[in-house]
């Protein structure tokens, strides 16, 4: 292992070396205790995460936010695409957060997972957000590799009863919410532990 | 009749900062070619002159039908055409015959037309202005048969038509006995060249009319066909033509029509719109199988045809070398491919942009826009009217929360978290809101948007969630 040049080698991206430190693109999470715990330090920069809730609203937006508005506020940003949301995402709330509404686009209608399955592989978007009910493990195996083909980080949100369904994503993650705090753990990912993160709520700065 | 449409202008030696031809790119334009002029007995032009012409677009289907006798036209807006007709006397018998066929042609589009023969198109369309039908066939007639004409068949400002006239000068053939140098320093040089024009003198490069075109092709097929993927490849061969057809005039449709013709039901047409224009088959053949998936068939095709109606001109676009998203590239068709597609399956509405507007109340600080720009600027200042919490997501309607014992419930009680936040506007358009909103947090720590109304009854609303 002291060969710089197998050390060179081994930092590619594609080589998965179990838990320990294979280079991975990531984006920081805007959360320091989470990205400690995530793989490579924050969220991918392609694929499929799932986040799964106990109930809508639990905090699992506020958790993407900041990596939105990092996202659609480069220079070079493409777009933000969210596929059948429940509710319409209130443009105001996003655009306080730093969110680019120039670069953010809702996709309505039937067919919500093919609709983000497209919006995944066609390579115009840096993230995607879609919200399904039941998707059958080979979509999620359709919708991973759109993903890794569009270079899009594709975050898909399912109810808490999911996690005993098995899945393609890179990462799959819990989501409690209490009145003040958040409670993160993790259900899958390369190289993570079955770690239980406790967060802040990300909106309590913004009550009185 | 100046060649500057035909010259490019000198590009400035720069790097563009996107691998992009300019839109404005000039594109060679179809002119006289020179060596007919030295054809055998010299030419012939026909001048129609239509006075009672209402628009340019009769002119051009004029101009197309007026084709089918040489395929040199040349429009003459607003109301006149001028076409060669020398090298097709012998087919359509002689002057006479010819002026017969392209009365006819005129009358047959309900237009009234004088129509003039002369060796120069000027010449023919100034004699047909006046309202003449002469037929010049030499060089040696055409100043005697052209002095009698009114200066105003020119079509010279009319301010130096006056000046001339105060001179003595109301005819062509006076203007033509003036001295030439004293003529060009006097009323100039422009005008010195039309008469020259007239009288052929100097020859005057002229721009052919060319038809708009379209594209329509039909196939029929060896045997009836349902399987939406057997009719996707029998659409093919057409549709690499269309993109054949389309390379060749550095065009691209935005709309094209796909005709589906069965034995009895009547044709089930589908159209493919596309977000900007493009033409490759590939391209069109995954829309197009998006496309026939939502559509039920009447019964088995028999027939497919295609309709290009409208072209645009398309500059052709470099490919990048990264991938989009790597090393900072940047969207480019993607993004349009990706709206054609979800359209052609979803809808025309299945995108929209989300825009902030300028206001106090909820529901109308917001609004749906157009698909977001693919490659505009971002940074357009939102509009910051609020300063308390807002929520994530927004109800569309405020859904009104049962209270027991002055608490707003649901699944229990709420805990209000904040102070209240007051919103009182809208009473000039009757749209008028009087509401103290509140964060709460319910029992399963979903933090919520409430409101209390000022007025009676005080009801409790949810307004959003916070997410």
């Amino acid at each position: 292992m002291g060969d710089p040049k197998l050390a060179r080698l081994l930092e590619h991206p594609a080589i998965w070396r179990g838990r320990s430190a294979a280079k991975l693109e990531v984006l920081p999470s805007g959360f320091a205790a989470l990205d400690e715990q995530l793989p490579g330090g924050g969220w991918p920069r392609s694929g499929l995460i799932e986040i799964l809730i106990g109930r809508f609203g639990s905090g699992e937006l506020s958790l993407l936010v900041p990596v939105l508005a990092a996202l659609t506020g480069a220079p070079s940003a493409r777009w933000c695409v969210w596929v059948a949301p429940p509710l319409m995402p209130f443009a105001p709330a996003l655009a306080a957060r730093g969110v680019v509404l120039d670069r953010v686009a809702v996709v309505g209608g039937g067919y919500p997972l093919w609709a983000f399955g497209q919006v995944l592989g066609s390579g115009a978007c840096d993230t995607a957000l879609a919200w399904a009910r039941q998707p059958q493990p080979k979509d999620l195996r359709r919708l991973q590799l759109a993903a890794e083909r569009g270079r899009t980080l594709g975050v898909l949100f399912r109810p808490r009863r999911a996690a005993r369904e098995p899945s393609a994503a890179v990462l799959r993650l819990g989501l409690e919410a209490s009145a003040a705090s958040l409670r993160i753990s993790f259900l899958k990912g390369r190289g993570s532990t079955h770690a239980v993160v406790q967060l802040a709520h990300p909106d309590a700065d913004a009550i009185v | 009749m100046s060649l500057k449409s035909v010259h490019s202008s000198p590009a400035p030696l720069q790097v563009p900062a996107e691998p992009v031809l300019p839109a404005s790119t000039p594109r060679l334009a179809a002119l006289e070619p020179a060596a007919a002029a030295a054809q055998a007995g010299g030419e012939l032009w026909a001048g129609l002159h239509l006075p009672d012409l209402a628009n340019e677009e009769k002119l051009r289907s004029l101009a197309a039908v007026l084709q089918g006798f040489t395929p040199r036209v040349s429009l003459e807006p607003p109301d006149g055409v001028v076409l060669e007709v020398r090298g097709s006397l012998h087919l359509f018998a002689g002057v006479e015959g010819t002026r017969r066929r392209l009365l006819a042609a005129c009358a047959d589009l309900a237009q009234p037309a004088v129509l003039s023969f002369a060796p120069t198109p000027l010449a023919a369309l100034a004699a047909a202005r006046a309202g003449r039908s002469l037929t010049v066939l030499s060089h040696a007639q055409l100043t005697g048969q052209l002095s009698s004409l009114p200066l105003s068949v020119l079509r010279w400002p009319q301010p130096l038509v006056e000046r001339l006239a105060r001179t003595g000068v109301r005819t062509v053939g006076a203007a033509l006995r003036l001295p030439r140098a004293g003529f060009a320093r006097r009323f100039g040089a422009g005008q010195l060249a039309s008469l020259d024009a007239l009288t052929a003198s100097t020859r005057v490069v002229r721009r052919l009319f060319q038809p708009r075109e379209r594209f329509r092709r039909r196939r029929e097929l060896s045997c009836e066909l349902t399987n939406h993927e057997w009719l996707l490849n029998a659409f093919m061969p057409l549709l690499q033509e269309l993109e054949q057809f389309l390379r060749a005039r550095a065009s691209g449709v935005m709309q094209l029509e796909c005709h589906l013709l069965h034995r009895e039901a009547p044709a089930t047409c589908c159209v493919l719109n596309l977000a900007a224009p493009g033409g490759a088959a590939a391209q069109l053949a995954a829309l197009l199988r998006v496309r026939l998936e939502t559509i039920v068939l009447p019964g088995p095709v028999r027939a497919l045809e295609l309709r290009a109606v409208t072209l645009l001109p398309r500059a052709s676009r470099a490919q990048a070398l990264w991938q989009p998203g790597e090393h900072g590239g940047s969207p480019g068709s993607e993004a349009h491919e990706l709206i054609e597609r979800l359209r052609a399956r979803l809808g025309e509405d299945a995108l929209h942009g989300l825009t902030v507007l300028a206001g106090h109340r909820p529901e109308r600080t917001w609004a749906r826009s157009t698909p977001p720009a693919v490659s505009a600027p971002a940074g357009t200042a939102p509009v910051q009217m609020s300063s308390g919490p807002r929520p994530l997501w927004l109800l569309p309607q405020p859904q009104p929360l049962e209270v027991r014992a002055g608490q707003p419930q649901r699944d229990g009680a709420l805990t209000l978290l904040s102070e209240p936040e007051r919103i009182e506007s809208g009473w000039w358009d009757g749209g008028d809101i009087a509401r103290d909103y509140y964060t709460a947090c319910d029992a399963h720590g979903v933090r919520l948007w409430v409101f209390r109304e000022r007025h009676a009854p005080h009801g409790w609303f949810l307004h959003g969630i916070f997410g």
